[in-house]
């Protein structure tokens, strides 16, 4: 599914977080929202997916307008920088909450729950600890969760929040190339925000390079790296 | 726990020795005199005081007010930490302090208030009449009253709880696509279950043992004495009244103890579960 | 209390002017906007602004009005608020205006003074029974105002009371039935106050504060004085007028304690109490308004002391 956004603008009290920012995500794309901290793009991230109102602008899902709509109903899957788990709850029943929360005409069974949730916890590699609570796992172990209870929902698009910050060198390693082979897999068009620029440029198909709410420059890693607009994306990506 | 690594010892003892002085005197003792008079004429004489219609009475009416104050306070409680919790609004600190105005006024104005708009002089009065709703001296006033002076017991409790435990679990529940009951019942309640119930103990607390405000309200009516009414009563009354008044009084003290055990318990939990979490 | 809000963090180069840019299109927003992201907003602030103004507002508001609002009795505004002001300043009211606060006053003070003594050696010392000393602090939170009321006039009471008969047989004090218990119920009730909003902060006091102003070469008193006094000083003067603020509209321990002989041991709220049986509203409000004025004299100036307080750390 395409994702479009137009003329999005959003500011904070008196600081302004996004300018006049438009972008098109195409189908199936994996796309790296980079920048420093402060620069807009976990904002965007949020206003896609109905986490926060624009000032000004719109975001269409494959066309259709869904900017009145709320979070609840654009099913953007969302996991979130320090990954929000139900902590009273078991990784079984978090990842199961999006299923369990349908109405009732769409609910699904007992025994499909049960089964849509064990082929996640099986893709997460994470099929023994169905029963553990969130404070019983390690940091990537709680990623993992995040992502399978935001997939257990079959989104239409995927919006990641630094995912890979809080971890340690190896683990983030790790997770980055299961990124990389899931998306192959599946195709889901998905979204991620990180300041990381080794991280934005291993895994994405396209970079945006955000600075005070403005987008920069957007392109395929190499073409950045060759042909830099100004001097903040020269200056960025050098370091 | 903290090193007294620097304070001579006679210091110490000194203020150890006040210590123990003070909480003898002013807290130990007045638990063992109520114990020891209620007694005083027999385990016989204080149990037939208990059964007495008096009594009985009193302590069924204390727990009617109880049973429509805190429900009642509970769910304004839980209402307003969600509203202040979740959503931007300009007037939110002066809402706080608003809902905390019962805590600084004295339960005398909080029935006064109430007899102010439903006493016979009062705005309502005389309609009250007119259409023979009994509110002030009846029972409908003594909830009023001490509703205004439990008021803010749950919400205070709660506010900073939900403050402190934010918003992302609920935002990450409406992307998962959860409505506003699912929100609260699945993801917020469980979180705040235990705060809820540390707010309905304090608040059923003071509503048992409410005095100032009930005192205004119930008038010298029979049928309006609550417990802690009631003891006054026994207290005033010269022939045999004061070792009743102390048997009444050992019921509201055993409440007490329950009180203060649930909310040690309660923050004992809290400690053990912070500390486990790290 | 800190307000969660989600924002970004500030850059400091980021100027602070929206700058449009060369051509943005203000695109109309068609269609009903959602002003909160999570749901219920207009719903729980609904609920809570009918029952807070059912409860606490219109009640109060009630009786402001009724201080200025002309009755069979009072005729015009003016002689209404001239009965307030004949009931509010009349003789038999500021006795009782004395007594309240002045007692109330003095108890706060025994409370801060005792009170710090307590948060201090619950938070520094070690001793056997700590635990339950601790607990026990609680008591008059937990305790209903009667039964304290009961209990301390028994205890003090010079018949057959464990103090009040060794007090009166040693020398010759009353203490039930007179001014002096209307002082030990208001600091009964006082105590947990100024304990409580003391200890937290005593607690967080780091030791190496003292350590470094020992070995600066403070001994014990001066580093008291001029590194952990300061410290304190907030919480304690917000803990003492807690206690002064419970003191002056406590009702139902001094009830009990005292012979509320008008002029003499008679506390406002017995006054307003009094007036009422005797079918003077107006001079009950307006009494009620007297004690309300000086409750939100005391709220100010403990949002005044915390606001210093934190504007000196920094913080506000």
């Amino acid at each position: 599914m395409s994702v479009a956004v137009t003329h999005i603008s959003k500011r904070f009290e008196t600081f302004p977080a996004l300018r006049d920012v438009s972008l098109e995500v195409e189908t199936g794309e994996l796309l790296a929202l980079l920048g420093p901290s402060g620069s807009g793009k976990t904002t965007l991230l949020r206003v896609i997916a109905g986490l926060e109102i624009p000032d000004t602008g719109r975001v269409t899902f494959a066309g259709e307008d869904v900017t009145d709509k709320s979070a609840y109903e654009r099913r953007a899957g969302f996991v979130f920088q320090a990954y929000a788990l139900f902590q009273h709850m078991n990784v079984y029943e978090n990842i199961a909450f999006g299923l369990r929360v349908l109405p009732r005409r769409k609910r699904p069974s007992e025994a499909t729950i049960t089964q849509r949730v064990t082929e996640l916890l099986e893709l997460i590699q994470l099929e023994e600890h169905g029963k553990r609570l969130p404070s019983q796992l390690s940091g990537g172990q709680r990623q993992r969760v995040a992502l399978a209870r935001a997939l257990a929902i079959e989104p239409r698009v995927l919006l990641l929040d630094e995912p890979f910050g809080a971890l340690d060198a190896r683990v983030r390693k790790d997770l980055r190339k299961w990124l990389r082979e899931f998306h192959d897999r599946t195709h889901l068009t998905t979204l991620f925000v990180t300041h990381d620029q080794d991280e934005a440029f291993e895994l994405a198909d396209r970079v945006v390079i955000f600075n005070e709410g403005r987008i920069q420059q957007i392109g395929v890693p190499a073409e950045l790296r060759k042909n830099p607009r100004n001097d903040f994306v020269r200056a960025f990506l050098e370091v | 726990m903290r090193r007294a690594t620097n304070d001579p010892w006679q210091l110490r003892y000194l203020f150890i020795g006040t210590l123990f002085g003070f909480v003898l005197i002013f807290l130990v003792f007045p638990v063992v005199v109520i114990l020891v008079e209620a007694l005083r004429n027999g385990v016989g004489f204080y149990f037939s005081t208990l059964a007495s219609s008096h009594s009985l009475n009193a302590i069924r009416l204390t727990l009617l007010v109880a049973l429509a104050v805190v429900p009642l306070n509970t769910v304004f409680g839980v209402c307003a930490a969600w509203t202040v919790t979740h959503f931007k609004f300009r007037g939110k600190a002066l809402l706080i302090s608003l809902i905390e105005i019962p805590l600084w006024v004295s339960p005398v104005i909080g029935g006064l208030v109430f007899a102010l708009i439903f006493g016979r002089q009062g705005w309502l009065g005389s309609w009250l009449d007119a259409h023979n709703i009994q509110i002030m001296f009846a029972y409908p006033g003594i909830v009023l009253g001490t509703a205004f002076v439990t008021f803010p017991f749950v919400a205070r409790g709660l506010i900073p709880l939900m403050q402190a435990q934010g918003s992302m679990e609920e935002e990450a529940a409406l992307t998962l696509g959860a409505n506003g009951w699912q929100l609260f019942w699945r993801v917020t309640f469980p979180k705040i279950k235990w705060g809820i119930l540390y707010g309905m103990i304090l608040c059923n607390a003071r509503a048992m043992g409410e005095f100032g405000a009930v005192s205004v309200l119930a008038g010298s009516v029979d049928s309006n004495m609550t417990m802690p009414l009631q003891v006054e009563l026994y207290y005033q009354d010269l022939d045999q009244g004061l070792p009743r008044a102390f048997a009444l009084a050992s019921v509201l003290l055993v409440l007490a103890g329950i009180t203060l055990a649930i909310k040690i318990g309660l923050e004992w939990r809290r400690l053990v579960l912070a500390v486990r979490s790290h | 209390m800190s307000a969660i809000a989600s924002l970004p963090e500030a850059d400091a180069s980021v100027p602070v002017e929206i700058d449009p840019g060369p051509s943005a299109p203000i695109l109309p927003n068609t269609g009903r906007r959602q002003r909160h992201i999570l749901p219920g907003f207009r719903l729980t602030l609904g609920f809570t602004l009918f029952y807070l103004s059912a409860i606490v507002l219109l009640p109060l508001l009630a009786l402001l009005l009724k201080t200025v609002t002309p009755t069979t009795d009072y005729p015009s505004i003016a002689k209404v608020v001239g009965h307030v002001i004949d009931v509010a300043t009349d003789v038999r009211a500021l006795d009782s205006y004395r007594l309240s606060f002045g007692i109330a006053f003095a108890a706060a003070l025994l409370n801060g003074f005792f009170g710090f003594i307590a948060a201090w050696a619950l938070t520094r010392y070690r001793f056997p029974g700590r635990k339950i000393v601790d607990a026990l602090v609680d008591l008059p939170f937990a305790m209903p105002t009667a039964v304290a009321g009961l209990a301390l006039t028994q205890v003090f009471s010079i018949h057959g009371g464990y103090i009040g008969q060794v007090l009166y047989a040693w020398f010759g004090w009353r203490i039930a039935y007179t001014s002096w218990g209307i002082l030990i119920a208001m600091t009964f009730i006082g105590f947990p106050f100024v304990v409580r909003t003391l200890q937290p902060v005593m607690s967080d006091l780091a030791v190496e504060v003292e350590e470094a102003a020992a070995c600066l070469g403070a001994n014990r008193w001066q580093t008291f004085r001029r590194v952990i006094l300061p410290a304190v000083r907030p919480a304690l003067l917000t803990g003492v007028m807690l206690a002064f603020g419970r003191g002056v509209g406590e009702y139902g321990s001094v009830v009990f304690i005292s012979t509320m002989i008008p002029y003499s041991t008679e506390i406002t709220p017995q006054l307003i109490i009094i007036k009422l049986g005797e079918f003077d509203y107006v001079g009950a409000a307006g009494l009620g308004l007297v004690m309300l004025l000086m409750s939100f004299a005391i709220v100010a100036t403990v949002n005044l002391v915390q606001y210093l307080a934190a504007r000196r750390k920094g913080i506000a």
